[in-house]
């Protein structure tokens, strides 16, 4: 037998022919009985585990089963079975016809179950050689040099309480975070390029991320430095987990069948990519919705609910919950209960189940009859789930709309039912209460309602205004607050309510307004005209909660306002109770101060302006001091006639009578 | 005033101001006695959209330039074309010197530069002198209006809106300008609801903030003028209008805090 050595192209492969040498005298022999193709030999050859041991007469069948699940990669030149004592060893040898086939191999067949107790394990041969290598004395990774970024809650210390803002403007090409003075805003950051499409808080505040070409990056601290970088190639989407412990980032361009890339979760901390999966269809984002606590998340297949587990990012009980037909689903965001719904199958109805996790129990199942559409809406702690339910009713053509109201707080989640009778276009629950307000009729008549879930069972309709030119309702975060805001085609018409009362507190306008956003306290509004939506007059409105507008800030092409996120507040229930009721004391302190700063302000601008204008008389005298000294070069080119001053010709005045046309009365004169 | 079918493209006062010319796409030029808004005549002649007009210190010419590819002198008074200068494009700014000797215009294809002076990012609508011409006003699509001295070329002042300026001037009595805008039509995708809520608008000059706004056109505002006299100012838009406005006594006592 001669031995051809590949021809070693590189160090590595040389190396390679050497350990096999050493190591796999068998398969040496074999292999190169066979003639292997020139210089890709080894390349081509994977190892594949945990094969039936079988004797001779059955070896036959064996071969022919791996022939033909083995073939689909490509075309096999050899193979080889080990033996000893009469049984195969349970590994194999296969050699493909090219590196690229052997490849598709592992990629595919790698964990390919062939029965109860056989699951194959294929790998490169040349994969072998690197583990081989790993030294028997394990050296602990190098330490990596611990990066500091600062106090990465540095902006919660604003000693006067300023939230920051993210503003993109210049279509784009600048992107600026200002810290909000009811004055005027105070810019902390500002650069060029910072993002290539648009930016995203993450949920408690802590990251901001930026959008690039190749990935995603997160930046924090006191000065913005860049904490972490992602990369995921034509990324697209983001979504974070509540905790900030892992973000979530799509592309369309990077799925391919074997290695999912579309969807990729990874931990923020480590910067390590944890999971990818596929993504079948850009349905809404996010695909991956997560619990409250970021301990699961779940996405929807058609048919299917997979929910998950972190840190692990493997599959709850290693497998999904069929659920025929589910058509919606969401988490509450105060506990891990899931909702969903499916619509009729035949004779069972539609219904709504709230299912528990980890333990998968259904707390309460609804049934719904008649059902053309059902939208899930929790309230902000969980307190409440609101199904609004489209039906047809048996006899009729057109749709009606009630809202299924879950109280999930109270032994075994009662559920009450408002019936609706106009169309529905906007519904949102206060935030931290249990009030929730709608938009329903058409335009030119859009009503608004404000309903009360009260502990008595019932749901209570405190007000309705009627002609209302709104399509969308902001509330407050901090709940009792909220603005009506009628956007884009309605022109930016706003009302600011107080639903304590049910009282319109200011009736005021944006023109063309194409967002509205709360900062995290509940204290200001900002409305503004992006523009992504409008290409004139983009701007930013700053307003407090009650609607006085306090600034109007243009920028040049402005795009995107986003307040940063606050973390929950550190203060218990009872100290909030005790600050609120203390809260006169307190208010005396800030008032002062506040007007100490409002004077400070308007000094600061008279103070500019006198600047100004000393700048600006300074500069009228010297050009008069020229004026005048051409007075003989005017004179010279009008013949002599001084026309300085409009009156310095008199003389030549002309008096004129003009008729002025003052009224026109017709009488009409009586029969003669 | 309505003395034209389509957009007006500029106005002027004569020196004293008792007299405003304006210029429209509709191939005529009119004169105006400002005092009344009677008009006083036509120039016929032109055969394409007029862009600029002027009238000379003792208001006895009057100068205009068209898409007609010619610029031409008129009597003032009498309305009769006295000559016709033909160009080989579109003249767009036409004017007299100080001593009414010399006409200058320039077209699409040629004029002569002096100096050059790059301040605006984008195309810049209007030029307008202060009335002693020491300092002139730059009116430019990237929605500023920017002083000059015009000596110097050098940049003084700039005034910020949120809309394409057409037009600005200077007070020739206060430390006031005036300018003017809008979107072009084309550019307004949205029917609008606001009628008649074209606004030209009032910055302090040294302040570089504006103190006031005037609505009442149903367009975008092309062309504004200050009277010589500074009490009152007049504007020419989109809608063909002409409107002269006076001021108020409260307009001359009006300060900024300072």
């Amino acid at each position: 037998t001669t031995i051809r050595t590949p021809t070693p192209h590189s160090p590595i492969s040389l190396f390679i022919t050497l350990t096999l040498l050493l190591h796999f005298s068998e398969l040496l022999d074999d292999i190169l009985r066979e003639k292997p193709q020139e210089a890709d030999g080894i390349d081509s050859v994977v190892v594949v585990d945990n094969v039936p041991q079988v004797g001779p007469e059955r070896l036959e069948k064996l071969k022919n089963v791996i022939h033909k699940i083995f073939s689909k990669f490509g075309k096999i030149t050899t193979e080889f079975y080990p033996e000893a004592d009469g049984m195969t060893k349970g590994y194999i040898f296969l050699e493909y016809a090219s590196p690229t086939q052997a490849l598709e191999a592992v990629k595919n067949a790698d964990g390919y179950k062939l029965d109860k107790q056989h699951t194959f394990r294929v790998n490169l041969f040349t994969d072998f050689d690197k583990y081989m290598n790993i030294s028997d004395e394990w050296e602990a990774p190098a330490k990596q040099p611990f990066k500091d970024f600062g106090n990465m809650r540095h902006w919660i210390e604003d000693p006067d309480c300023r939230d920051q803002y993210s503003v993109i403007y210049e279509a784009g090409e600048r992107t600026a975070i200002f810290s909000n003075d009811a004055k005027e805003p105070i810019t902390v950051e500002e650069r060029a390029r910072w993002t290539e499409t648009y930016v995203r808080w993450s949920p408690k505040g802590t990251y901001l991320a930026t959008f690039h070409q190749r990935g995603i990056a997160l930046w924090g601290g006191e000065k913005f430095k860049q904490i972490q970088r992602f990369s995921h190639q034509g990324v697209s989407l983001i979504d974070f987990s509540p905790c900030e412990r892992y973000v979530v980032t799509f592309s369309p361009l990077m799925d391919t069948k074997e290695d999912p890339q579309a969807i990729i979760i990874w931990d923020i901390l480590t910067g390590q990519k944890k999971r990818g999966f596929h993504c079948e269809s850009s349905a809404h984002w996010p695909i991956f919705k997560w619990s409250h606590d970021g301990k699961f998340f779940a996405r929807m297949t058609p048919d299917t609910l997979s929910i998950y587990e972190t840190p692990s990012m493997g599959l709850l009980d290693k497998k999904s919950l069929k659920i025929t037909g589910i058509k919606d689903f969401s988490w509450s965001p105060g506990d891990n209960i899931i909702a969903f719904w499916v619509p009729e199958d035949k004779d069972i109805p539609a219904r709504v189940t709230l299912m528990q996790m980890p333990s998968r129990q259904e707390i309460r199942v609804r049934n719904l009859f008649n059902v053309v559409d059902c939208k899930l809406h929790w309230q902000r702690n969980g307190d409440y789930l609101c199904v609004k339910v489209d039906r047809t009713p048996k006899g009729t053509q057109g749709v009606v709309t009630n809202f299924e109201i879950f109280r999930m707080r109270e032994k075994q989640v009662p559920v009450d039912v408002v019936e609706m009778k106009e169309s529905i276009i906007a519904f949102a629950w206060e935030p931290n209460g249990s009030k929730f307000a709608v938009l329903h009729g058409e335009s030119p008549r859009i009503n608004a309602s404000f309903y009360h879930v009260k502990n008595n069972g019932k749901i209570e309709l405190i007000k309705m205004f009627d002609k209302q030119q709104a399509n969308s309702i902001f509330w407050s975060p901090q709940g009792q607050f909220m603005v009506l805001a009628g956007l884009r085609s309605m022109n930016g018409a706003l009302a600011f309510v107080d639903t304590s009362d049910c009282t319109m507190m200011n009736i005021a306008e944006h023109y063309m307004a194409s967002d509205v956003e709360w900062d995290p306290t509940g204290r200001y509004v900002v409305t503004s005209v992006s523009w992504w939506s409008h290409k004139v007059d983009n701007a930013y409105w700053l307003w407090t909660f009650q609607g006085r507008l306090l600034q109007k800030n243009n920028k040049d092409r402005f795009c995107q306002l986003l307040w940063r996120p606050r973390p929950p507040t550190l203060l218990s229930a009872e100290q909030i109770k005790m600050i609120k009721k203390d809260l006169k004391k307190y208010s005396k302190i800030f008032e002062q101060k506040d007007r100490l700063s409002q004077s400070k302000a308007s000094k600061e601008l008279v103070d500019k302006r006198r600047a100004m204008m000393e700048d600006y008389r300074r500069y009228r005298e010297e050009a008069l001091k020229i004026y005048q000294e051409q007075k003989s070069i005017r004179l010279e080119l009008r013949g002599g006639v001084d026309t300085d001053e409009l009156d310095s010709n008199v003389d030549d005045w002309e008096e004129e009578t003009i008729e002025f046309f003052i009224n026109e009365e017709i009488i009409p004169i009586g029969d003669l | 005033m309505l003395g034209h079918e389509r957009s007006i493209t500029q106005i002027k006062y004569n020196r004293e101001g008792d007299l405003l010319f304006s210029v429209a796409k509709d191939t005529v030029a009119n004169a105006w006695y400002s005092v009344n808004g009677e008009r006083l005549g036509t120039y016929n002649g032109h055969t394409g959209a007029v862009w600029c007009v002027d009238c000379d210190w003792d208001t006895k010419n009057v100068l205009t330039g068209s898409a007609d590819n010619s610029c031409r002198l008129w009597d003032c008074e009498t309305g009769k074309q006295l000559a016709l200068l033909n160009t080989n494009s579109a003249v767009r700014t036409c004017g007299f010197d100080f001593s009414g000797n010399i006409i200058m215009f320039s077209t699409d294809k040629q004029m002569e530069i002096l100096k050059k002076a790059k301040e605006h990012t984008k195309q810049i609508n209007d030029i307008q002198t202060s009335v002693d011409l020491t300092m002139f006003i730059s009116a430019s699509k990237d929605n500023t209006a920017k002083l000059f001295d015009s000596t110097s070329l050098d940049h003084i002042k700039t005034f910020k809106t949120e809309r394409p300026v057409n037009s600005a001037a200077i007070s020739p009595i206060m430390d006031h300008v005036v300018m003017g805008g809008g979107q072009e039509a084309m550019e307004v995708t949205t029917t609008s609801t606001r009628i008649g809520k074209f606004e030209a608008r009032f910055f302090h000059a040294a302040y570089e903030e504006e103190f006031g706004r005037v609505k009442g056109h149903f367009g975008p505002i092309n062309c504004v003028a200050f009277h010589p006299d500074g009490k009152s100012y007049s504007s020419g838009g989109e809608d063909g209008y002409v409107r002269i406005h006076y001021f108020d006594p409260q307009y001359f006592d009006f300060e900024l805090e300072a």
